[in-house]
């Protein structure tokens, strides 16, 4: 396969409402403050266990 | 007791100064690495695209460990003795010296436990070209991106003048790993060029093993976006169209020449592409370490695998994709010796993550499976969790698992370093293997792998590298920072 042309390629492209929204600065802040929740909520499910002492599984 | 740690990056050094904490000062914890420049190489990125210059992003390790009571050797291991040598048997290590006052220098250090936490070799040789050596640039270490940077000027330069350049980002072989490097690469060079108004004389190609663009070494994503469950694939394609960066999927690079690059493609096609800039990542391997036992003989494909990745408790059967189950993944680390663990990317994956792919003509190309920094750095604390519980009588066996198949990975993926306009992609994927039983059709959770492009991004993606290397400095309360 040879090189995709970007710029002829059927991709979904965003709208100008989106790419606004992007860089909207009130608007990122609140994603700052969720996209911050969503990786404390990753950081706390992936900590890995606590498979304490001798369990078969454990080896 | 004695703890060794080999390899002062993210995994080790996380591991390091966790066991530190937890262990009381009878007990040495000692680490072994060539480098005595920390470096948080997410970051190095921006040093490539001259944004960050390379004291932004390293620090001098001797004096943090000083400060940590941790004893550091300027030295790469290259020989491990898990059974000591001879009738006097202890387990150690052999390490060279890469200090300027004594380089070459032979050690033997004693170990109790040992950690391998060696990270990859740039494996530039596999194929010719490839590399700082060669015809192309890198970012994988610290000076890579520094020199990646200074040719990027001298060539926007040349734009400046009207002159029209063709630039390559991307894998520079066939098993790499790592796409999300190169992915934000060409996004930040793409936003580079725009900020110094050369962006109409640049033509962007991103060339990459992925056999779709989004897969990232993990099969993809999907997405709940809009009413829809979408894969990663069409975001990556939409930004990819949205900025104009070209691509070439599926590819594996056989040679390289000064400017001229020539590829095959999953359909069994070959063919060249002319480039006047390029910066390919190579494939890793594990780094050159042999391992004897008492008697001397050579034991290191009882350790390690082809690759030289050290095998840990993961199930090494060779399966087909169809087969491939969670259960492969490993859970606490340890090798096949009780004391020896391995974390980050110097452990032996069990297969890949992302399907893998052969060309028409049965060149392998099929990404490597990441181990990023998040995943790297929880080994690193699971680890040393176990290796403390183990020294404190508390257990024999370890105590803490952290399969890959059960935990996450948070990503934040720069396109652009600028407070105001510039944007990362933040990423969470649960968990970061699939899991089709647990979630069958998408192997994720819904909820929790999430993607959005924002300025946000950005904040986030500048505040953990400040955060994370505060912490790597083990400044005052580095603990309450999570990995
Ligand atoms: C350009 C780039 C950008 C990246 N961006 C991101 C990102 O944004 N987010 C993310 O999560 N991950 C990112 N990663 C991946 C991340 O850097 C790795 O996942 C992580 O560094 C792996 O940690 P590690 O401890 O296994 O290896 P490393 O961090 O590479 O550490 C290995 C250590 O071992 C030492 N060593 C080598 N040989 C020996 C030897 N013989 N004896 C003793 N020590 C030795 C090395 O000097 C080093 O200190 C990026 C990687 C690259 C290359």
């Amino acid at each position: 396969m040879s090189v995709t042309e970007a710029k002829s390629y059927p991709a979904p492209r965003p709208s100008k409402l989106t790419l606004f929204m992007r860089s909207f600065l009130p608007w990122q802040f609140v994603r700052f403050l969720v996209i911050n929740l969503r990786m404390t909520v990753m950081i706390k499910k992936s900590h890995g266990r606590n498979i304490g002492p001798e369990t078969p599984d454990n080896r | 007791m004695r703890v060794v740690i080999l390899g002062a990056g993210i995994s080790g050094h996380t591991a390091a100064l966790l066991l530190r904490r937890k262990l009381s000062k009878k007990h040495e914890v000692i680490v072994v690495s060539p480098n005595s420049l920390w470096n948080w190489i997410p970051s190095n990125i921006w040093v490539g695209v001259g944004n960050m210059k390379p004291a932004d992003v390293t620090f001098d390790l001797p004096s943090v460990y000083k400060r940590a009571r941790i004893e550091f050797h300027q030295a790469k291991a290259i020989e491990i003795y898990p059974e000591g040598l001879g009738d006097a048997a202890h387990p150690y290590v052999l390490v060279e010296s890469t200090k300027e006052s004594d380089r070459g220098q032979k050690t033997e250090i004693k170990y109790d436990y040992l950690i391998n936490a060696t990270g990859p070799r740039l494996n530039f040789g596999a194929t010719p070209g490839l590399g700082p050596d060669g015809f192309t640039h890198s970012v994988c270490t610290v000076d890579h991106a520094y020199s990646t940077a200074l040719e990027l000027d001298k060539l926007i330069e040349e734009m400046k003048t009207g002159q029209k350049k063709t630039l390559v980002v991307g894998t520079g072989h066939g098993l790499c790993t790592c796409e999300g490097a190169a992915f934000e690469y060409i996004f930040n060079l793409e936003f580079e060029l725009r900020q110094k108004g050369v962006r109409d004389n640049a033509r962007l190609v991103f060339l990459t093993n992925e056999a779709e663009l989004g897969d990232f070494g993990v099969g993809g994503l999907q997405l709940k976006s809009g009413g829809f469950v979408t894969p990663s694939k069409v975001f990556a394609e939409s930004l990819f169209v949205e900025r104009e960066v070209n691509w070439i999927t599926g590819a594996h690079v056989h040679k390289i020449e000064k400017n001229r690059l020539e590829y095959e493609t999953l359909d069994g096609e070959r063919d060249t592409l002319d480039f006047d800039f390029a910066m390919l990542l190579p494939p890793f391997t594990g780094v050159p370490l042999k391992a004897f036992n008492k008697i001397g003989e050579d034991i290191s494909n009882q350790l390690f695998n082809a690759s030289g990745f050290m095998k840990v408790d993961a199930d090494y059967t060779v399966k087909t994709y169809e087969q491939w189950a969670p259960e492969d993944w490993p859970k606490t680390y340890q090798t096949a010796y009780k004391n020896i663990f391995a974390i980050g990317i110097a452990f032996a994956p069990p297969h890949q993550i992302s399907k893998p792919r052969k060309s028409k003509n049965g060149t392998m190309i099929a990404p490597a499976p990441p181990r990023t920094g998040m995943p790297s750095a929880i080994m690193g604390r699971i680890v040393a969790n176990s290796i403390a519980d183990m020294i404190n009588g508390v257990s024999e066996n370890p105590t803490h698992a952290a399969s890959m198949t059960e935990i996450g990975a948070a990503c934040v993926a720069s396109a652009g370093a600028n407070a105001i306009v510039g944007g990362a992609v933040s990423m969470t994927m649960y968990p970061i293997v699939p899991d089709f039983k647990t979630y069958p059709n998408v192997g994720r959770s819904l909820v929790h792998t999430t993607g959005e492009i924002g300025t946000a991004g950005h904040w986030i993606k500048k505040l953990l590298h400040y955060a994370f290397i505060y912490k790597a400095k083990a400044l005052p309360f580095w603990w309450i920072i999570p990995e």
